[in-house]
Parts: C-alpha cells; structure tokens; sequence
C-alpha cells in the first residue's frame, strides 16, 4: 500500500486527524515542532518514562555501527541518536544530524556541543522528501520518530534508498500499532487524556501532544511500513515491535 | 514486552560505570588511543547476550549485537576470571571453555588495558572531601582492598589443604599422577591379556 492510498487523494493528506491540503502539512507540522522544541527532551522522558532511551539504543544496536562509517541521522531532532553514533563511529567517522525544523535543529546542536561532540558531526536542514546529498552517501540511515511527519513518506524512503550506499541499511523507528487488544485500550486512554493533559501541564501545549496522538494513530501499521518499504526499493526489510508494538523498529537493506 | 531492550539497559548501565572509571585514569586515554577503532565481542554461555565492546578515543561504547567485530570471545562466566592471565589461555581453549574467533591481538589489547586501569580515585575524592581527607580514605580504601585480597588468597589456600589433606576429598597433584600412572599400566596389561585370548581362542576351537 502506497502513501497516497493510505493518505487518501493527491492534493490532500492527514495532519492527526484532520485533513489538510498537502502543501499546508509542512508548515504546520513545522508550527508543532517550533512549539514543542525547547521541552522535547523532557516530555520524551515524561511521556514514555524514560523507555524512548532505550528503544534509540536498540536501534544502535541493529544498526550494526562500526567505525568510521558515515551515518545520516534523519529528523534527528534533539540529537540523541546523533550522539549515541558519534561515540561509536569516532574521529574517523561522520554523522549528520538532518532535521528539517530549525528550532529542533538548534536545540540539538547546543545538545551534542554541551556534550563534547563536536568533532565528527555536521548539521544540515532538510527535507526528507528530497535529500540534498550525493548518491550512494551514507552506510546508515536512520529516521526515529519523525516518518509519520512526513508529507510523502513514498517519497522520502525513495530518498533514503538514493542517499544509501549500496549494502547500507535503513532504519525506522515510529510508533506503531500495540499487538495486544488490552494494551491498546490502554495506550488509547494514555494518549487522548494523559498526553494532552502532560503536554498542557509541563509545555503549556496540549494541541501539539493531541496532534502527537493523532498522528500515531493516522501512522502505517508494521506490515504496510514494511511493504512500503520494499516498494521504495529496500531488500530484507523486517520489523521488531517494541513494547508491546507501541514503537516498531524497521529495517531495510540496499543490495 | 521488555525483552529486546534489557540489553539495551545493561548497556547502558556499563556505560555510566566505565568510562568515568576510565577517565580517572590519566594514563588511560593514551593507551585508548592504541584500540582505537578495534572492537571486541563477549558472548557468555548460558546467557543470551553478545556484548561488543568498541575503543575510541573518549571511552568504551557498549553494545550488544551479532555483526562481524575485529574479534569475538565465547567464555563461560567462571573463567572470566582467568581470562585476565594469558598463560591460562591455551588451557582454556583446551577445556573448550574458550572460544576465540578472530584477531587474538585485540583481545590481548583490550585484556592489557583493563589490566592496567587504574582510576585515581583520591584525586577525584579530594575534589568532594578535601586533600586531607580524601588521601586517608584512599589509603583506607587500598588497605582495604589488599586485606581482602590477602583474605581470599588465604581461605583458597586453607580450602586446597583442608580438602587434600585433612578431609581427603581431593588428591594432591602426586596422587593424581601416580593414579594415572597405575591406570595406563593397568590399561597396558589389560590389552595384552586380550591379545593373548584372542590368539588362544582359535586353538581351544580347534582342539574341542
């Protein structure tokens, strides 16, 4: 399934559970993060109890990172898998922190400079839809929390495969659909009450967490995230469900 | 449902531990810089966990992974202990209680650094205590950690006589030479009986 037939028609798409005209989507996804930037670090802690670390590194850990390789951290955000590669890919290697939100953008470079990671880091506002990079650039992508912003997402994973070298791999981390019927009853009451509420408390933003549990919910199950994957062109494209499904970790090869 | 990422959090946890223990090594950075790069696996039996273990300049990065790595060691957790001697190595592998795939030099590296950590522990005391202070509770602490080298030694010595000599449950090395001894003589006669018989065998056929 493509990312026009789960969105609907060509000249609209979902923003949560609105539908917007898709040029009007980037600005207004860009509204959310500009708003939610400074407080990310701290509602991503809040919100998932500090779990998200956790599932970042797991995504290193299927990365398969060594040293010196080049890695393109896609909406990098704040910059935490940014500075979990770093670390690893050392002197030799590079990471380039893409986000296409300069708010976000700017509060992940002061992030990694307070850490001490300067050396082998460079940043790079972009869209994923057309990523202005070279061919055959990158040993790894990764995109955590940030696909189902995306307008074309068929588009952007086109992009990802153009920009991966070839025996590189692509790895997505997005929320995902619970596997367990109990648990989904569950996460929907976290989502639609807690979250706006947490949002409204701590970052005086409730519409961007409501927007937050919207857009999970308008996100590719596992299975079409992963046949939307193979059509972008990635070969042995497989998925690990996180906590019960409520993150999904994907994984794609470009052969 | 936290299956795939304990790992993660072991990882993590070995992480925090570590490097600020490497970094109150002065010496430890430069010797570092003679890893760079290398990275080493340790798979231990029993547990299902693969932990990769990569050297850069400003630390030791965990992970835990099944990809290719400069060397990969499967061990059982009770000779973790004696993996730190590298005249136990042969042995080990011997027993099949060692399995090294790989380049042998990166595991004697990453052996030879840990080895040689050696985390000032006073300098980074003094900081909270005071010099004063913080150079009687290191001296304390050494004290401490010698008396309780001294002490296991001691009690692994009196075990080794305790079960050789006074209650007999294990023999001395002696005694299990001379056994083996007695046990390849008696191997020995015992197969030329059985030559003898099987030569005799067709006569006493032939005779009845």
């Amino acid at each position: 399934m493509s990312e026009q037939q789960h969105s609907g028609n060509q000249d609209s798409t979902h923003f949560g559970f609105k539908t917007v005209a898709r040029d009007d989507k980037v600005s207004l996804v860009a509204n959310v993060f500009h708003s939610v930037a400074a407080k990310y670090d701290v509602m991503n802690d809040l919100m998932s109890l500090g779990i998200h670390r956790l599932w970042k590194r797991f995504t290193i850990d299927c990365s398969g990172v060594r040293p010196g390789q080049k890695v393109l951290d896609l909406a990098g955000g704040t910059g935490d898998l940014t500075a979990l590669f770093s670390r690893r890919v050392g002197p030799t290697g590079q990471v380039v922190l893409a986000d296409i939100n300069e708010s976000m953008l700017n509060v992940g470079k002061d992030k990694l400079r307070d850490l001490g990671l300067v050396n082998n880091i460079s940043y790079v506002q972009a869209n994923a839809e057309a990523l202005p990079f070279a061919d055959n650039s990158f040993d790894i992508i990764t995109i955590a929390f940030g696909l189902r912003n995306v307008t074309d997402k068929d588009a952007a994973l086109r992009s990802m495969f153009r920009v991966l070298k070839p025996g590189g791999r692509l790895l997505v981390l997005e929320f995902s659909k619970p596997t367990e019927a109990w648990l989904s009853k569950v996460y929907d009451v976290y989502s639609f009450k807690l979250l706006p509420a947490m949002g409204q408390l701590v970052a005086n933003d409730r519409e961007s967490y409501q927007y937050l549990a919207e857009s999970i919910r308008m996100h590719p199950d596992q299975e079409t995230l992963k046949q939307m994957m193979e059509q972008a062109g990635f070969s042995e494209t497989s998925y690990h469900n996180l906590t019960g499904g409520i993150v999904a970790l994907h994984r794609g090869y470009k052969f | 449902m936290l299956k795939l990422l304990w790992p993660g959090l072991l990882c993590t946890l070995g992480e925090k531990v570590l490097n600020p223990l490497i970094s109150m090594d002065p010496d430890a950075l430069m010797r570092l810089q003679r890893l760079q790069g290398k990275q080493l696996a340790v798979c231990l039996r029993g547990i299902d966990l693969r932990l990769v273990l990569t050297a850069q300049p400003n630390g030791i990065w965990l992970n835990s992974h099944q990809e290719a790595v400069d060397c990969s060691v499967e061990t059982e957790f009770s000779a973790l202990q004696q993996l730190s001697d590298p005249s136990q190595l042969t042995r080990l592998i011997r027993e099949n209680k060692l399995q090294i795939d790989g380049d042998l030099q990166t595991l004697q590296q990453f052996s030879q650094f840990f080895q040689q950590l050696n985390p000032d522990w006073q300098e980074r005391l003094s900081a909270l205590l005071g010099d004063a202070v913080a150079h009687k509770a290191a001296r304390a602490i050494v004290a401490l950690q010698q008396g309780i080298r001294n002490y296991l030694q001691q009690a692994d010595q009196t075990m080794q006589e305790l079960a050789q000599d006074e209650l007999r449950l294990t023999p001395v090395a002696a005694e299990v030479q001379q056994f083996s001894r007695e046990v390849s003589t008696l191997a020995g006669r015992t197969e030329l009986l059985q030559r003898q018989l099987a030569g005799l065998l067709p006569q006493l056929q032939a005779s009845s």
